[in-house]
């Protein structure tokens, strides 16, 4: 503190002890603070606004060069130890105690940054060989690479002024991502919804196909394998044979049905997963109709069928079907005189009439020309729907929207941790501070902390912004505390977030 | 750590109901037509542009605000019986002036255009009115025929303004113009596709001309209108791939051939190379149920502008910036930020009430060229939404607030 009583210029002496007169100058100095005038948007050149800056700045000015006064027994004495990179205490230490310094080798030490902020504070004298160090000593000699940088104290000094408790963060202390995994949220993956929604298809018993299937069993069983056609293997017999069995009701002599599943039907041995078909020609090969109503197909029975087609050493003798054919209703069903008609007509009316038809040389061909002519009918466009990329939804069908969405869903969503912990963590991007709410403050206690309110990332202005490698680190060294990141630009700091976000699907009726 | 969500704000004055959220009718089995001109989607059908506007809010008229509205005039008048349009003297006088050298432009001599406008600005009588429109029965007509003060034959019923489509009138030159099919969305003189030059069209095709001299009591005398005034609905590149691809309502069409979903995909790759990107962020919030709207991005320095069921209905919530990512997370912005855009974007973005959030299009490392070629390869992209948003030191002091 300047000493003026002395006066003399040359040699000047500065005591910190201050005189009497010189204390009570400071003591009754004016606590105002310099009031921000209205501002002027541009320079008038008159003098009053001239007069008016100059006295807004001398103000700001005087009150920077103000140095502080305090009371020497108030201040608490420290020692800097480079070594070790911390400040020991050798005064017992006041308030500030309660939210900062720790205890080692039964001394109260602070930390460099802490030691700083409480110079600036006016609380605490640091010593260094015996000599006080000065505020710009302290931002020399504490502030390095080892310790914590100008920026990140800069920031320190930002919230612990607001009243935050600002701690160090250690990475050590955070559970280990093993731990934290156990609890993370089930990861969204598409492809296990996909599969929930697959139905499951019964297995039908091969050995009693016509009896037990009926048509609209198999009708269903056919349109969800149309949903599964590309996923199964074309030579799975239990699902193609139901299929095949709702044609096999009108009568032999179909030449397109799929050869390699009805070539197995007759055999129990194990079907081959084949897709090359062993070729039958079913126009030679003859199934009786026995429900047919004409006697003549029966004579007498059932003539033994071409030992050729039969396997193996099996043999089968003539077959009497007038039991089983009293068994059966033959009966007319009674009909009224328009389905009567509707039945002649029906009866009349043969698929296999159409020359289109007739071309199809297999089963999959039919389906190609039904799903032809459909989409010429129902305005489904050929060159969308016979390339090789489809659209995801057909428009003639209805669908309920949410359903609609979850099908047109093809990228999938995916959160901050996923596949954060295979980065290789980064130098430039790490977190430096846990930051506590202020109103913690009366409970808080320094061994036992409790979870921080957000964590602190500090860098420059001009670094580049963190990508999205680097917000999945942070995140990932955060653990669920969300990270605040401080950008310092001389002295101003902004904070912003990054946080990870899922939009909700929105479905309104 | 995850970022709330904060639900939309409704807006103050809602005028409309929202018809369908996606333009999909399967009883009607509508498919939509579109032609790819000079980069440009446009839908020219007004039924079609309708649809697809007013379900879903795909596109924008080129000639208006949101949905294709523009008319030749803004008032209109009951006159024995009809509504017409109502023009001013001047603007009338411009209209034809307009005519004439859209005809000059197409080869005509002077002598010929003054006769054309000629014979253009007689005065009409109402009965050749009420022919006209009995014979011709237009697109527009809506089902809200049942207006009292209207006879049978009556016009476009102009209650409010969404109910009018793009009014096409026609030219009467073109009668006698052999037009070439330059159909250039803007220009005035489009004609229309039908091939034969009938007479009628769908639209009245009338106005009534007020004269400047009195303002009240102008005397208003109905004339042709001099042009065929058509406006189309332009779609960006990534709403016309998603109603091709994810619905299939809509069919695109290159020089009068419609084009499969690849050549569709390699056309708009080859017409902006980061396609995929935008378009990947394009589908995956259209598959959560949002409308991402991409004009209006360019007013807040965005991409995209999200939407709660339509911009009619809610005020945008979310201003979206899409980057592309790698397998390492590593980004190779679209578009580099640095702490003073971030900074300035944020700050725009909160001063109109919305939240910035960049949408990280993650491409897995072993996805080839060729895979790239197709929509295909849609399904192997991630896509991570991340919430940027400030944070303010002190005033968290004050409040019991989640950061």
């Amino acid at each position: 503190m300047a000493d003026q009583n002395n006066t003399d210029d040359k040699g000047k002496f500065y005591s910190e002890i201050l005189s009497p007169s010189e204390l009570f100058a400071a003591r009754s100095r004016s606590h105002k603070i310099p009031v921000r005038g209205q501002k002027d948007f541009f320079p008038d050149d008159s003098d009053e606004q001239k007069r008016r800056l100059e006295q807004s700045l001398n103000e700001h000015w005087s009150l920077l060069s103000e140095e502080r006064v305090e009371r020497l027994g108030n201040l608490v004495k420290g020692e800097w130890i480079p070594s070790e990179q911390i400040v020991e205490l050798q005064s017992p230490a006041g308030k500030f105690w309660q939210t900062m310094g720790f205890s080692a080798n039964g001394k109260q030490c602070l930390l460099p940054e802490e030691a700083l902020y409480l110079m600036e504070c006016g609380n605490l004298q640091v010593f260094y060989q015996d000599l006080p160090l000065s505020i710009q000593d302290g931002y020399e000699k504490f502030l390095s690479a080892n310790t914590v940088s100008l920026q990140q104290y800069q920031v320190f000094g930002h919230l612990k002024r607001l009243g935050y408790v600002v701690l160090r963060f250690d990475p050590s202390s955070e559970s280990s991502s093993y731990a934290r995994q156990l609890n993370l949220p089930q990861s969204r993956d598409r492809a296990g919804r996909t599969l929930k929604r697959k139905r499951s298809l019964s297995p039908t018993p091969s050995s009693t196909p016509t009896a037990t299937c009926s048509r609209a069993e198999a009708q269903e069983e056919c349109s969800t394998e149309k949903m599964e056609e590309d996923k199964c293997n074309e030579g799975e017999e239990d699902k193609k044979l139901p299929e095949a069995q709702s044609s096999a009701d009108e009568g032999g002599g179909r030449s397109w049905w799929m050869t390699d599943v009805l070539g197995d039907s007759d055999k129990d041995s194990g079907h081959g997963s084949k897709s090359v078909s062993s070729c039958w020609d079913f126009s030679s090969i003859s199934f009786p109709d026995l429900g047919s109503t004409s006697r003549e197909h029966f004579p007498g029975g059932l003539a033994p069928p071409d030992p050729s087609l039969l396997p193996g050493d099996l043999k089968v003798g003539f077959c009497d079907v007038g039991a089983w054919r009293q068994k059966i209703n033959l009966r007319q069903v009674k009909m009224s005189a328009s389905e009567q008609k509707k039945e002649k007509y029906r009866r009349r009316w043969d698929v296999n009439k159409n020359r289109e038809v007739r071309r199809c040389r297999n089963w999959a061909e039919y389906q190609e020309l039904m799903a032809r002519r459909k989409g010429k009918r129902e305005g489904r466009p050929a060159h969308l729907w016979n390339r090789e990329v489809t659209p995801l939804h057909d428009p003639t069908q209805p669908i309920a929207t949410g359903e609609l969405l979850e099908k047109i869903s093809v990228t999938k969503p995916t959160h901050l941790l996923e596949g954060a912990s295979r980065l290789k963590d980064a130098d430039d991007w790490r977190i430096c501070f846990n930051v506590y709410q202020p109103d913690t403050v009366a409970d808080f206690k320094k061994s036992n902390p409790g979870k921080p309110y957000s964590r602190m990332c500090v860098c420059s202005f001009d670094d580049p912004v963190p990508d999205l490698r680097a917000i999945k680190l942070l995140a990932y060294q955060s653990g669920d505390i969300p990270v605040v990141i401080a950008v310092v630009d001389y002295g101003d700091i902004s904070f912003y977030t990054f946080k990870d976000f899922q939009l909700p699907t929105d479905v309104y009726p | 750590m995850h970022a709330d969500f904060r639900a939309p704000r409704r807006r103050l004055r809602v005028t409309e109901e929202l018809e369908a959220p996606l333009p999909l009718s399967p009883r009607e089995r509508s498919h939509f037509r579109a032609e790819l001109l000079n980069e440009h989607v446009l839908v020219c059908d007004p039924e079609h542009s309708q649809k697809i506007h007013d379900q879903g809010y795909f596109g924008k008229g080129v000639l208006s605000r949101s949905r294709p509205e523009h008319g030749i005039s803004d008032q209109w008048e009951q006159h024995d019986g009809v509504f017409l349009p109502v023009v001013s003297q001047a603007r009338y006088e411009e209209l034809l002036k307009w005519a004439g050298s859209a005809l000059s432009a197409q080869g005509w001599d002077e002598e010929a255009v003054h006769q054309a406008l000629l014979r253009l600005s007689q005065p009409i009588q109402m009965d050749d009115v009420r022919n006209q429109m009995g014979g011709g029965e237009e697109a527009e007509e809506n089902g809200e025929r049942g207006e009292k003060n209207l006879e049978q034959e009556g016009g476009v019923i102009p209650q409010k303004k969404r109910s009018r489509r793009g009014s096409e009138v026609e030219t009467e030159a073109k009668r006698s113009c052999s037009s070439d099919q330059d159909s250039d969305s803007s220009s005035d003189c489009s004609p229309d596709s039908d091939p034969d030059p009938a007479p009628l069209v769908p639209g009245p095709g009338f106005l009534l001309v007020v004269s400047d001299s009195e303002a009240g009591g102008g005397v208003r005398e109905v004339r042709r209108t001099p042009f065929f005034l058509s406006e189309y609905l332009q779609l960006s590149l990534e709403e016309a791939f998603f109603l091709v691809y994810s619905l299939g309502c809509l069919s695109v069409y290159l020089h009068q051939k419609p084009l499969s979903i690849l050549q569709l995909w390699r056309t708009f790759r080859s017409l902006r190379p980061d396609f995929v990107s935008s378009y990947a962020a394009y589908h995956h919030f259209r598959s959560k149920g949002w409308v991402p709207k991409g004009g209006g991005g360019t007013k807040y320095g965005v991409d995209l502008m999200l939407y709660r069921k339509g911009p009619p209905f809610y005020h945008a919530s979310y201003s979206v910036v899409i980057e592309r990512a790698d397998d390492a997370f590593r980004a190779s912005p679209l578009r580099p930020f640095s702490w003073r855009s971030l900074a300035a974007l944020s700050r725009i973005t909160a001063n109109v009430s919305k939240e910035l959030m960049l949408c990280y299009v993650i491409y897995p490392a072993d996805l080839s060229e060729a895979e790239l070629d197709s929509p295909v390869c849609l399904s192997r992209l991630k896509v991570q939404e991340v919430i940027v948003s400030r944070w303010v030191s002190s005033r968290e002091r004050a409040e019991q607030d989640d950061i």
